[in-house]
């Protein structure tokens, strides 16, 4: 049970880090980072609690789709920096409808 | 015959309309005299075996509309009311058509004018000779037509257009009464042709609302008081026009159906007397305006609003073949007037106003004579026509004891038509002369294409009285009435008053006698115009433009409608757009909350 709630909770923390994060790309990548975690190891208490693989085998997966996604958004990141100088958040409005 | 009578103008119409630039001026003028005149001769014949013989004719044409509760038929009736109307209209179309060869010869559209007097006898004899009310008002919608069609011939005068457009909208009025009464009729009755209507009627509070619309399409079309103000405008066009339509024709039209429809009037004595009254006012007031009017046609055409209103009268006295026989003998002198006063203006190089006439009588002998003609006639003097037909209708109102003032009002006005006749006579051939030079040089009389039609219907003005006054009243006798010597003398004294006061009002005549005040409010008609523009039109308009056009059509409808609707979804898509605001954690959040919607309802279903 404790396991669900930390994970809900590093869930939670994710989110909000999400949405509140106003400054930086990186917290926002850092707490995409945090969601995948917080389902890690979601997936890996109903392994441990349901004696299935199937959670582990999607925990290994999901790992290295988290390490792929963070490549590829650090690379975006590098690449925005470049561009215009800054990564922050509310910078980044200029497609605005 | 009976059909060719009918169709003969309508083929000249259509051959000097459609042909008229292949057959020109002299082919189309030539064309459509010959063939409305042939189209007149056949109407005698015609004539000859209606009255004289007695024998009526109904013809079958055709089914026109078959509805479950309403059956109209294409059909046409010569009766005695029709073939006295058929002598009138071919008659006097023919003659006039005659005449507008030599009248309107310098004119390039001589085959357009042609083409539509035609047309214009045509739809008279549809309205004349129909034999139910729904054909009868495609001839009377018709003759409105061509009325607008021949005042508007000089269609580059702004105040032909003006007139031609005010006289259409008039009769609008009075159409409208018309096709109401017609409804009623159908809704009342259930037939719509004379011989399944006349029989069925029976007393009932319809028939007085059918008589009275029928009365305010009279009204409307025969320039009654109220509706009358387009007949003086109406002479912005050309002389013959005026003859024609404004004098002896259309306007009688509505005079017709009262005539027509007398045994509906039998069943409403409510309307009859309002159609007593309608007309006698109208006889009164018309005269009052005729004496002081300084243009030679609109004193002609005053005249003829207020013999119309005597017609009318007639028939408010429950005998309406009195008033058929005044349409006969008054059509006949009124065209004489009219023509010769185009005979007049034509010899003074299109000069209308009385002021600037005078001593014309040792240029236009001739035309002077029969104006006398003219004007005898329609003064009433005994032993010319108008003197049989208007003898008779002041006698018959003297016997019509609910409304005696409709007798002294008639014998008034038959006192002022005698003096403006021959005031119009004093001032345009007798007085001394006030011409210009050049239209003294000028004054000689016009061919005899223009003359013979006048010497025609002076003749006509002096015999058709007395011919044609057994042959109107062919089934029975003419209406005797039982009046005492003073009364039957009374229109006798009374026109011959009014010719002699010409003469000793002679050197005060031309410039007002009366207070200013009272000869302004004579000239100005009464201030008709001037009271329906002020009160009902700008009224009309001012609530038009507030009320229905600034407030229902460009406010309620508008802000409903494509305004309102348009401004409301681009506002609201405004603020749709305004979600999209490229802020990536609001991108976020948004997921999420979806998320947790649909996730609430999966979980609870």
């Amino acid at each position: 049970m404790s396991y669900l709630i930390l994970s809900i909770v590093i869930l939670l923390i994710g989110i909000l880090g999400i949405i509140l994060n106003r400054s930086n790309l990186i917290i926002m990548l850092m707490c995409v980072e945090l969601v995948l975690l917080a389902s890690t190891i979601l997936l890996l208490f109903e392994s441990r609690v349901l004696y299935t693989l199937f959670g582990q085998i999607f925990a290994i997966i999901i790992l290295t789709v988290a390490a792929a996604e963070s490549a590829i958004g650090l690379a975006i990141m590098v690449n925005y920096y470049r561009l215009r100088g800054t990564i922050a958040v509310r910078a980044l409005n200029l497609l605005r409808g | 015959m009976y059909l060719l009578v009918i169709l003969i103008p309508l083929l000249s119409a259509v051959g000097s309309g459609l042909g008229g630039r292949y057959l020109g001026r002299k082919g189309a003028g030539l064309l459509s005299s010959v063939w409305v005149l042939v189209s007149s001769l056949l109407s005698f014949v015609l004539c000859y075996e209606i009255l004289i013989n007695g024998s009526t004719v109904y013809i079958e044409l055709g089914r026109w509309i078959e509805s479950d509760l309403l059956i109209t038929s294409f059909g046409l009736q010569f009766d005695m009311v029709t073939a006295v109307m058929l002598i009138v209209v071919t008659t006097i179309s023919g003659l006039v058509h005659v005449y507008s060869t030599s009248y309107m010869r310098e004119d390039p559209h001589l085959p357009r004018f042609m083409s539509y007097l035609s047309l214009f006898t045509f739809f008279m004899l549809i309205l004349v000779t129909s034999n139910n009310y729904v054909q009868l008002f495609i001839g009377w919608e018709g003759v409105g037509l061509c009325s607008y069609l021949l005042i508007n011939f000089w269609f580059t005068r702004i105040q032909a257009n003006k007139a031609a457009i005010k006289a259409m909208l008039i009769n609008r009025i009075g159409d409208i009464g018309l096709m109401l009464a017609i409804i009623l009729i159908w809704k009342e009755f259930g037939a719509v042709d004379y011989c399944s209507l006349f029989p069925a009627l029976s007393p009932s509070s319809a028939c007085t609302w059918i008589c009275i619309l029928l009365t305010i399409g009279a009204i409307g079309k025969s320039a009654q008081l109220g509706l009358h103000t387009w007949l003086p405008d109406a002479m912005e066009g050309p002389t013959p026009v005026s003859a024609l339509i404004h004098a002896a024709t259309m306007v009688t039209a509505g005079v017709f159906l009262i005539i027509r429809s007398a045994p509906l009037f039998d069943y409403s004595p409510t309307a009859t007397i309002i159609v007593g009254l309608v007309g006698s006012l109208t006889a009164f007031f018309a005269a009052t305006v005729g004496l002081v009017q300084s243009d030679i046609k609109k004193v002609i055409a005053y005249s003829t609003c207020s013999q119309l209103g005597y017609m009318v009268m007639a028939c408010g006295t429950y005998s309406c073949l009195s008033s058929l026989y005044h349409l006969l003998t008054h059509a006949f002198f009124k065209a004489l007037l009219f023509l010769g006063a185009g005979s007049i203006i034509h010899a003074l190089l299109d000069e209308q106003d009385l002021r600037k006439m005078g001593g014309i009588i040792r240029g236009l002998p001739l035309t002077y004579v029969l104006m006398l003609i003219g004007s005898l006639s329609l003064a009433g003097f005994p032993y010319l026509s108008g003197f049989y037909s208007k003898d008779l209708i002041l006698e018959l109102t003297y016997n019509n004891y609910c409304l005696i003032s409709i007798y002294w009002l008639a014998s008034i006005t038959a006192f002022l038509t005698a003096f403006y006749s021959f005031r119009l006579i004093y001032l345009s051939f007798v007085s001394k002369p006030n011409l210009t030079r050049i239209g003294a040089q000028h004054l000689q009389e016009a061919d005899w294409n223009l003359l013979g039609p006048l010497l025609v219907l002076a003749i006509g003005s002096i015999l058709v009285g007395y011919i044609a006054q057994n042959m109107v009243f062919a089934p029975g006798v003419r209406p005797l009435p039982l009046v005492p010597t003073i009364v039957s003398l009374a229109p006798v004294i009374m026109s011959v008053t009014g010719i002699l006061l010409v003469f000793i009002l002679r050197p005060y005549i031309i410039y007002y006698t009366t207070h200013p005040s009272i000869y302004g409010f004579l000239f100005y008609a009464w201030e008709f115009n001037q009271i329906a523009n002020y009160y009902i039109g700008s009224t009309v308009w001012k609530f038009g433009h507030i009320v229905s056009y600034r407030t229902i059509d460009r406010g309620i409808l508008e802000i409903l409608g494509p305004t309102g609707i348009a401004q409301f979804m681009v506002n609201r898509t405004k603020e749709l757009s305004n979600l999209q605001s490229g802020l990536v954690f609001n991108y976020a959040l948004m997921i999420l909350v979806g998320t947790a919607i649909a996730l609430k309802y999966l979980v609870v279903n």
